[in-house]
């Protein structure tokens, strides 16, 4: 499985115009055929970084079926799509996305994931991507045991985060060392702890440990608040 | 790269990259090219890969993520600092590099051969224009007798969706005049290149952005 992962820098008088072309467009077009889904159409939270910036994040089943998907947008029935978002949006940057081993979205089924823009409540994630210094594959297992673990131990009351996805970029598509996760927010409350409090990690306690552990391997990530739709396929 | 431990990246490379790859019928190292010193960015090195398809991109992008390839790429881990990559396609008028099959996975050393890449950012929606126009007018522009530049365009490539930043073109241009590209480094343009009429003038309807990198081959390089 491979999720093609796309940040755009919309023009903001035509955002509700590049909204309804995924919605109606992208996601619909897709659904035509088994090896690609819309999975989340999410907004940058305003006040929290860029305005008018876009995360799509589409599943493929595998690599021949992404070449078919952008040879469409290129040349094919999805050429005129791809036009009309080109006119709404400055910029695009995509990369290829893998699940590593542990993902819980790793076995994601494609049938399963809503094509018809069902309504639902809005969702809100905390998209972390870092760069080590270090191997990348220590990074990632740090991420396993220090922090996907523990956060799967942690009583649903005092929970922050949900992983919902941790990704890899597939060589040559993109950075590296580069790894992501897709966080859903599950507790507010203990968001505007997290934002408004001075912490000093205590390498003795959880997270201070896993922070002061991290910072072996890396001190460079980059947070985002990303806020699906009411109609983005997951959320 | 690591400007220290620059002859052990490029060792990885040629020691490791392109006999592995050569294991195999689907993907081949074409070129490693050094950003020339005092054209740019220090210790920066330029690699390009070809795959045969989306499949045999997805297998190698496995084997580096958890397959044979790993711990090379570990290892690549801790001679550079960072790595940006894109997935690209020929352009329909790109000139074509033939099979993977004869590209050379044990080159014997040739001389360092100069190159031109440039990278444009079409306006958006003009991108079908600007590849059209760019083979129509620039290619045939390059290849006249009289041209400025003595160069030739080996390979045109566009970024693949999902891979990259769209909309993105790149020109891999092969120098066969040194005096001509100091000329074109000293001199203003002069004014018949750039008037009304000109390609200069008037792709600046389909584009005003792009990025030119001085790259030098190495001596081993596949393709030179």
């Amino acid at each position: 499985m491979l999720f093609m992962h796309e940040t755009h820098r919309v023009i903001g008088r035509h955002a509700a115009a590049f909204e309804d072309l995924y919605r109606s467009g992208w996601m619909g077009a897709l659904s035509r055929d088994g090896d690609a889904r819309l999975v989340w159409y999410l907004n940058h939270a305003m006040g929290s970084g860029p305005s008018y910036q876009v995360v799509t994040v589409t599943a493929i089943t595998d690599g021949p079926a992404w070449e078919a998907l952008a040879r469409r947008m290129l040349r094919g029935d999805l050429s005129d799509l791809a036009t009309r978002l080109d006119s709404c949006r400055y910029e695009v940057e995509g990369k290829l996305l893998r699940p590593v081993d542990w993902s819980p979205i790793r076995d994601l089924d494609l049938d399963q994931i809503p094509t018809d823009g069902r309504e639902h409540d809005l969702s809100v994630y905390m998209q972390d991507t870092g760069w080590p210094d270090a191997p990348l594959d220590d990074y990632i297992e740090l991420w396993d045991k220090d922090y996907w673990q523990h956060m799967r131990r942690t009583p649903p009351d005092k929970k922050l985060l949900d992983i919902q996805a941790c990704f890899q970029v597939a060589h040559g598509s993109g950075i590296r060392p580069e790894a992501m996760l897709m966080q859903k927010i599950v507790s507010f409350s203990t968001l505007g702890g997290l934002l408004t409090s001075v912490e000093k990690h205590d390498p003795t306690t959880w997270p201070g440990s896993y922070m002061a552990k991290g910072l072996e391997l890396r001190d460079q990530w980059e947070s985002k608040l990303l806020r699906t739709t009411s109609w983005s396929p997951l959320w | 790269m690591v400007g220290s431990v620059a002859d052990r990246f490029e060792d990885a490379y040629r020691g490791g990259w392109m006999p592995m790859l050569a294991k195999g019928s689907d993907a081949r190292l074409l070129w490693y090219f050094d950003l020339a010193h005092g054209s740019g960015l220090a210790y920066r090195a330029i690699t390009v890969t070809a795959v045969e398809d989306g499949g045999a991109y997805a297998r190698l992008a496995e084997r580096l993520a958890g397959g044979d390839l790993q711990t090379w790429a570990r290892h690549l881990d801790g001679l550079q600092h960072q790595s940006v990559g894109r997935v690209m396609t020929t352009l329909d008028w790109s000139p074509r590099i033939g099979a993977l099959r004869d590209v050379p996975t044990d080159p014997a050393e040739h001389e360092p051969t100069m190159y031109m890449e440039d990278t444009m950012w079409p306006f958006p929606g003009k991108l079908d224009a600007y590849i059209e126009a760019s083979g129509l007018i620039y290619r045939r522009a390059l290849a006249a007798e009289d041209a400025r530049m003595h160069m030739s365009i080996e390979l045109a490539l566009q970024t693949m969706p999902g891979a990259g930043r769209s909309s993105e073109v790149s020109l891999l241009q092969k120098l066969s005049s040194l005096p001509r590209l100091i000329d074109l480094l000293t001199h203003e343009i002069p004014p018949e290149v750039t008037g009304p009429g000109s390609w200069m003038h008037e792709a600046l309807e389909l584009r005003d952005q792009w990025r030119s990198k001085l790259l030098r081959t190495a001596v081993w390089s596949p393709l030179r």
